[in-house]
């Protein structure tokens, strides 16, 4: 965990490129690296940030990399876009040979879950083929809309939707939704495993997918009985499962 | 899944000082400010009929902040919502998480969701009253001229300074005033000073009100009275007052004073004459029916909450259309007969511009009151941006009614064979009682009156027993004192001094010298005074403002 003080920062930062850099940069897949953009200090951040793209470049030269210009609720908001372009072509030319993608986060708006979904969306090595299978699931099952979510931050992964949605937000509040209900069964010591939420209108499930995903089924015609859809996702599961092994052992999703 | 039962975050230090570095700005006394912005379902009191829904990006804000005050300790401000990203007070809904919402609002009665049109009409509605009936007497005592300019120039001056009512609480710094009224706003300039004249003055209005609603209720339900007798007992009645002849027929009451000393008419009847004469000792418009409204009025006024009577505002509304549709007729039936004397009095007219002006100043000043409760009505504003040009608009509205009932009543008075000066104080006085449109008229307004009387004598005794004992309904006992005392002072006005005009015009000046002139202008320069703002022009002007209500007041007593 980083320190509070910046001395400690500093010790630390240097600490972690020096002696601990092969480890830590060897087989890297994808870096994140997030900037604070009230940050007094720019050039010490592109300093730490430089020092970071050339270990990468040195042992893992193949990793994606992401910047996150995070805490934009804190500028005013007609600044906001201007800012933002400002470090983005910083960080794009600072980066070079190495391709960067920047987005401008925030807690408190939907910015970071549409960040993070996109780092996701990219990491997925066959994302076309799992939409593809997913539109097949959907429109065979006749839902109106399914999701499939990764399994421990409930980031959107993929989806289908037979017909427009109203709530453009639903996605990430679904997200929160179910991440604090685990949290709530979790301080039971129990373990969120699937979930059905129904009234005359719809009928919505949520339940284990894949190793490393969840999916969620929303029907609109509730006349459709809760065993059949079940048997539905049961049954697709061991399709989506053959899906992911593909790619061997080498993918995973996301780093802890 | 044991990562599950990990927290994501664990705080770092426990040292609530240190927050400081975090960079969110708070205050870390109001931990309440920074709750998730919703309330649980059950306790939402009352719910409107129509739920709106909540906007989405409100909605997922307060799913993110309900999400994120669960990862980590109470504690631990980490987490807590910054004030700069919450939504604005007025976009603050209260729903349900099933997205239905009602927007919340710091007025407890209507939730701030009336177009402009119904706050335009609200506000010509409460401001129409009785003073109606006595603006053709005002022109009249004015002059025609004088009385027009007049009627545009008060209705101004009023709409200005009820702007400047409207504006007083925003000038107020640092105190949160969303729910104070005017009164609460001349208690914090002007201390308890204040607080009691501004209680005197609305007193001064809400009786004055109601004394003239007796009056007139005594009048019509004579006449309605007097109507029914005479139409069950197929008497035909003529009155021996000077009138016009023909159908649309016209009356001079006053001028009877120089006939003959009997104080009723002449019947040329086929009926029992013993019969009529008692009828008319027994059913006198000074003498006893001011006395018999008292079984049906005192136990109304007793009720604690006379909300029932509330449903009947439509009646005041339909009440003033027919008052112009019934002027529009009469006068396109009796013609237009005006002629200008500029300075001169004459037999049948009147001068353009007469020294009584100021008795049409003093019912205007009634007629366009509503300061002490303008704030309230706007508050209910879907719009609140529109409120100046809503309530101008509304003002317009009221001059244009007045003015046209006014002159329209004026102009076709039959001046040849009545004089001018014959217009009554009550302009319906001037049709007989066997006249049918204002038959009409009158039991409208009686029915109308009788059921705004139970509200007014409400407001009066919730605003005097409220600030005398610290509650609306102390005890019966309390109740029943002031509303005896009230209706006394109904009854003899109506047995001495039934002039309605007289009582409509100083009660005006008075409860207007201190909510119309005095207090709005002075607490305008006060506040401007205090923020370093006030220059010579603004003081000049207000304080003639000041001295206009002064004179206008004054006036009444001497002229």
């Amino acid at each position: 965990e980083p320190a509070c003080s910046d001395e400690g920062l500093d010790t630390f930062m240097e600490n972690y490129f020096t002696s601990q850099r092969d480890n830590i940069f060897r087989n890297v897949e994808v870096l994140i690296y997030v900037f604070d953009v009230e940050s007094r200090e720019l050039e010490k951040d592109m300093h730490y940030y430089q020092s970071c793209l050339e270990a990468i470049l040195q042992n893992s030269p193949d990793a994606k990399i992401f910047c996150l210009v995070h805490k934009m609720d804190l500028v005013q908001e007609d600044q906001r876009d201007l800012i933002f372009k400002e470090r983005e072509e910083d960080l794009r030319r600072l980066s070079r040979p190495l391709e960067c993608a920047c987005f401008r986060t925030s807690i408190w708006d939907e910015t970071l879950y549409k960040a993070w979904s996109s780092i996701v969306y990219q990491l997925i090595p066959n994302v076309q083929q799992l939409e593809m299978n997913l539109r097949n699931f959907a429109q065979i099952i006749e839902a109106d809309e399914v999701l499939l979510f990764e399994r421990a931050t409930f980031l959107v992964i993929s989806h289908y939707q037979c017909k427009e949605q109203r709530d453009i937000h639903r996605f990430e509040k679904i997200s929160n939704i179910i991440k604090q209900f685990k949290l709530s069964c979790s301080k039971l010591a129990a373990s969120f495993q699937s979930m059905e939420v129904r009234n005359s209108n719809f009928a919505a499930f949520i339940d284990i997918f894949t190793s490393n995903t969840y999916v969620m089924v929303v029907m609109s015609d509730p006349s459709i009985p809760s065993a059949a859809t079940l048997i539905n996702i049961r049954n697709a599961r061991k399709h989506f499962e053959k899906l992911e092994r593909v790619d061997g052992p080498k993918h995973s999703l996301l780093m802890r | 899944m044991e990562e599950d039962t990990k927290p994501l975050l664990i705080p770092v230090g426990g040292d609530e000082s240190n927050y400081g570095i975090m960079n969110i700005q708070f205050n870390p006394e109001d931990f309440k400010c920074k709750r998730p912005f919703h309330v649980e379902p059950t306790n939402i009191v009352s719910v409107n009929d129509d739920m709106q829904r909540v906007t989405d990006e409100a909605s997922a804000m307060n799913k993110r902040i309900h999400y994120y005050s669960r990862l980590t300790s109470p504690t631990d401000r980490a987490l807590i919502a910054p004030d700069h990203v919450l939504p604005a007070p007025d976009e603050i809904y209260v729903y349900s998480p099933l997205g239905t919402a009602f927007r919340v609002d710091s007025c407890t009665d209507g939730y701030g969701k009336n177009s402009s049109i119904v706050t335009i009409f609200v506000i010509w509605n409460t401001m129409m009253g009785t003073s109606i009936l006595s603006i053709p007497w005002g022109i009249k005592q004015a002059g025609f001229t004088s009385g027009i300019i007049l009627i545009l120039l008060m209705g101004l001056l009023t709409l200005y300074c009820c702007y400047r009512v409207v504006k007083s609480r925003k000038m107020i710094p640092l105190i949160d005033t969303s729910n104070w009224e005017f009164p609460d706003v001349c208690k914090y300039y002007f201390g308890s000073f204040g607080q009691w004249t501004s209680l005197l003055f609305s007193m001064v209005s809400l009786v004055g009100a109601m004394v003239v609603y007796w009056v007139l209720m005594s009048n019509f339900l004579f006449n309605t009275g007097k109507f029914i007798y005479n139409y069950v007992h197929d008497i035909n009645v003529t009155d021996i007052v000077p009138g016009t002849n023909g159908s649309n027929k016209v009356i001079c009451p006053s001028a009877a004073g120089d006939h003959p000393p009997q104080n009723g008419s002449m019947v040329f009847s086929s009926g029992n004459s013993t019969g009529f004469e008692l009828f008319e000792e027994w059913w006198n418009k000074s003498q006893t029916v001011p006395f018999y409204l008292i079984a049906i009025l005192l136990p109304l006024l007793n009720l604690k909450s006379p909300s029932f009577f509330a449903k009947f505002n439509v009646l005041g509304t339909v009440s003033v259309i027919y008052l112009i549709l019934l002027v529009t007729v009469k006068a396109a039936h009796l013609g237009i007969h005006l002629e200008y004397n500029w300075f001169t009095e004459d037999e049948f007219f009147v001068p353009e511009f007469r020294i009584l002006f100021p008795q049409l100043t003093g019912v205007l000043t009634l007629a366009f009151f509503i300061h002490n409760c303008v704030i309230t009505l706007l508050q209910n504003n879907k719009n609140q941006e529109n409120n100046v040009r809503d309530l101008s608009i509304a003002y317009l509205l009221v001059g244009l009614t007045y003015l046209y009932v006014g002159v329209i009543i004026f102009a076709s008075f039959p001046s040849p064979p009545l004089s001018k000066e014959c217009i009554e104080q009550n302009f319906l006085d001037n049709f007989p009682s066997n006249d049918i449109m204002s038959f009409i008229a009158r039991i409208f307004l009686l029915f109308q009156m009788m059921t705004v009387y139970p509200l007014l004598g409400y407001l009066a005794r919730v605003q005097l027993l409220r600030q005398l004992f610290g509650n609306a309904y102390p005890s019966v006992f309390h109740v029943l004192i002031l509303n005896i005392a009230i209706v006394g002072a109904g009854v003899l006005m109506a047995r001495f001094y039934p002039n309605i005009g007289g009582i409509i015009r100083y009660s005006g000046a008075t409860c207007g010298l201190a909510f119309v002139f005095v207090y709005p202008s002075l607490i305008y320069v006060i506040s401007l005074h205090r923020a370093g703002q006030l220059t010579w022009p603004v003081l000049i002007i207000h304080i003639f403002i000041i001295v206009l209500g002064l004179a206008n007041l004054i006036a009444q007593f001497l002229l």
